[in-house]
């Protein structure tokens, strides 16, 4: 035995992985500032000339890597809040609170069987979930986060959303056509029935306000609402409001017109077949539906990045670190020193004889920390206007998320024929009359405005 | 449903959301072990001690106690003289009473269903004949018939269901559910006497709506023996 083998077997196994890692990220990181160095000038200069793909590459690079935390997020809320609203706990194990359940899961799919049933069609049978992955992630390209935050600002947002929103439908029949069974046939048909049926009143319900607005693009539509939170479309077009949630919540087959997910009844129909990461994909597709039903929603009717309030005064923030120069440097190492032992003070007096001075170092370390992330937010709050849309935006999406676990946790199933006549015999009509009556409000009052 | 459309929906998420707030139920079971409620016995089970000896000493306080009576013991006494079973007899007795019976869920025997003695079926047929063997006038045989007897005597009863063709458990529940027709002789049960010492105008009334039955009975047909009318303690009561 040599010393190499002898000394290699005496590491442990973090020590091997460290051992082996550090040189190759060390030759990696001087690999790439040399490559910065030389390649730097003439790669920007490139990327500079060619913004709108690299602002495409981006926006699908960001948009497919938000997705899946989202997913597991919404995922995790659903577990957590349903569970509470039945007077359980829910998850509790796995990280804070059990928000790392949703991960557990996802790795928990990732390791399963990826099963394909004799005399399926393979090709389309692993196309399907990609199909309805996708078609949910790519609407997310349109969606305008906030000031300056969106993939593409197109004219035709809101058609291009509801063109791809579509697609979704394809994705589901061609897993109940390839899976070589009746039963996920069956589900693929009747989900495919109940999506394009609401995707005629969604679609309805939304023209009146686009008459309104006199736009498609989602970012003017943002635009159009800023202001007090009357100036949202919601007080403008409250029934259009009602019928798009609605179609809506059918559209992203939550409960109650989850029939063809239907976890309690049946075997998820068109996905019967699937397992594994094909299944993932599935399950995933919905989540994320959700998140981008409640942010098309946020977006058109409540004032997108919007606040809800304006400051009654101009508040401003002119920060100037640079102007500092070196005493910036003393700034950053005696700031957090003084903070901390600012606060461990009041704790190491108040605590009296139980409180040792670690403790009262580490509560104040703590607090101190709090109290600059607050004073940092706070700022980026009210310096950056993307960071407050941002903070708005998500905010809202996400109460809208609440609102849809909420009804989960609430509402019973209904059955197929109700969910036909509904879409049918009220929602179009509803939103028909909606269209018009808005039509003629706006005639009348342009009528009125000229004369 | 209601008159504003969509008000159940609201009524059911605010129920939800009431419950998102409530404290939970949950018992975080390996961490969190609770006390057994309070009327927990576990399994039963006989327990030996470090010799290798059985630990009962065959008290029979445990049989005595068992309310359902699934404590059987049977062995030898303390002493190792007598043999032993179920303990003294009399105290078994109590536990067969009406209210240890319904107490434990046990069915209560009744004596509509029991084996019962024959009596003397001629009143009963003339009472029938005098009502034409019409089921319709259930009522008024049934009456008429307590009348007769004192009480409604199991015998009489099937007499009626098969004479009149009426079920014998329509009869029965119609015999059961008027509280002034009974299916044992009045003072035949103590409870009933109890009863009627603790609720003296009950006991009245159904007195003074026996006589009246008798006199009605007596006045309009006549042919009812008024000697045996209410005669307390008739020979033919059910065997129980």
């Amino acid at each position: 035995m040599t010393v190499v083998n002898r000394s290699w077997n005496r590491l442990s196994l973090p020590g091997k992985i460290i051992f082996t890692a550090l040189p190759v990220m060390i030759v990696l990181a001087f690999a790439t500032v040399l490559g910065i160095i030389l390649l730097g000038g003439p790669v920007l200069d490139l990327l500079s000339h060619n913004l709108p793909v690299v602002r495409f590459v981006v926006a699908v690079t960001i948009v497919l890597l938000m997705t899946v935390p989202t997913a597991f997020l919404i995922i995790y809320m659903e577990m957590k809040i349903i569970a509470l609203m039945n007077l359980r706990i829910g998850p509790d194990r796995v990280g804070p609170a059990g928000s790392l359940l949703s991960v557990v899961h996802g790795l928990k799919v990732l390791m399963k069987e990826d099963f394909t049933p004799t005399g399926a069609d393979p090709i389309v049978f692993t196309w399907a979930p990609v199909v309805t992955y996708l078609a949910s992630v790519m609407t997310l390209l349109v969606i305008p986060f906030a000031p300056g935050i969106f993939g593409q600002d197109l004219n035709l947002g809101l058609l291009y959303f509801f063109a791809i929103g579509g697609l979704s439908v394809v994705g589901l029949l061609m897993a109940g056509w390839s899976s070589y069974n009746k039963y996920s046939l069956l589900g693929g048909l009747r989900s495919a029935a109940q999506v394009v049926s609401y995707e005629i009143p969604l679609t309805l319900s939304v023209v009146g306000l686009i008459l309104l607005a006199g736009t498609m693009s989602l970012n003017q539509i943002a635009q159009q609402q800023s202001g007090w939170f009357t100036d949202w479309f919601v007080f403008r077009q409250p029934l259009g409001f009602l019928i798009f949630f609605i179609a809506a919540t059918a559209e992203a087959n939550r409960t109650p017109f989850d029939l063809t997910e239907a976890d309690s009844e049946i075997v998820a129909g068109f996905a019967t077949e699937y397992s594994g990461m094909r299944f993932g994909f599935f399950f995933f597709a919905e989540y994320v539906n959700v998140f981008i039903i409640s942010a098309l929603t946020v977006t058109l009717f409540l004032g997108a990045w919007n606040a809800p309030f304006q400051w009654p005064w101009q508040v401003t923030v002119n920060l100037d670190p640079g102007a500092l120069g070196i005493e910036l440097l003393i700034l950053f190492a005696v700031v957090p020193l003084i903070l901390t032992l600012a606060f461990a003070a009041p704790i190491w007096m108040l605590g009296g004889a139980r409180v040792k001075g670690w403790m009262a170092l580490l509560g104040g370390f703590i607090l101190a920390n709090l109290a600059l992330g607050a004073i940092v937010v706070g700022i980026a709050y009210i310096g950056f206007e993307w960071v407050s849309g941002l903070l708005w935006f998500l905010g809202k999406t996400y109460v809208l998320v609440f609102t849809f676990v909420w009804m989960r946790g609430t509402l019973p199933r209904v059955r197929i024929d109700q969910l036909m006549d509904f879409a049918w015999k009220w929602l179009l009509p509803a939103s028909l009359l909606n269209l018009f009556v808005t039509a003629a409000a706006i005639v009348v009052f342009e009528s009125v405005k000229a004369s | 449903m209601s008159l504003i459309p969509g008000l159940g929906i609201a009524k059911g998420m605010a129920l939800t959301l009431r419950r998102f707030f409530e404290p939970k139920v949950t018992v975080m079971y390996p961490e969190d072990r609770r006390d057994p409620p309070h009327k927990f016995r576990g399994r039963l089970q006989l327990l030996y001690d470090e010799w290798g000896t059985l630990k009962c000493e065959t008290c029979f306080q445990c049989a005595q106690a068992c309310p359902i009576e699934c404590i059987d013991m049977g062995g030898m006494d303390t002493r190792g003289r007598f043999h032993v079973h179920w303990g003294a007899p009399e105290t078994y007795g109590e536990r067969r009473e009406e209210s240890a019976l319904r107490r434990s869920g046990r069915t209560v025997p009744d004596p509509a269903y029991l084996p019962f003695a024959a009596i003397d079926v001629t009143r009963v047929d003339a009472i029938l004949e005098e009502y034409d063997h019409d089921p319709a006038h259930m009522l008024q045989i049934l009456e008429a018939t307590q009348v007769a007897y004192g009480y409604l005597p199991v015998a009489s009863l099937k007499r009626i269901s098969q004479r009149t063709g009426a079920w014998y458990a329509m009869i029965y529940g119609t015999a059961s559910y008027y509280g002034h027709l009974r299916f044992e002789p009045a003072e035949a049960s103590d409870q009933a006497a109890a009863v009627a010492a603790h609720r003296p105008p009950e006991a009245d009334y159904l007195a003074a709506f026996d006589a009246a039955l008798a006199g009605a009975v007596k006045r309009g047909r006549g042919r009812t023996n008024p000697g045996t009318a209410g005669t307390p303690g008739d020979p033919t009561r059910p065997d129980r």
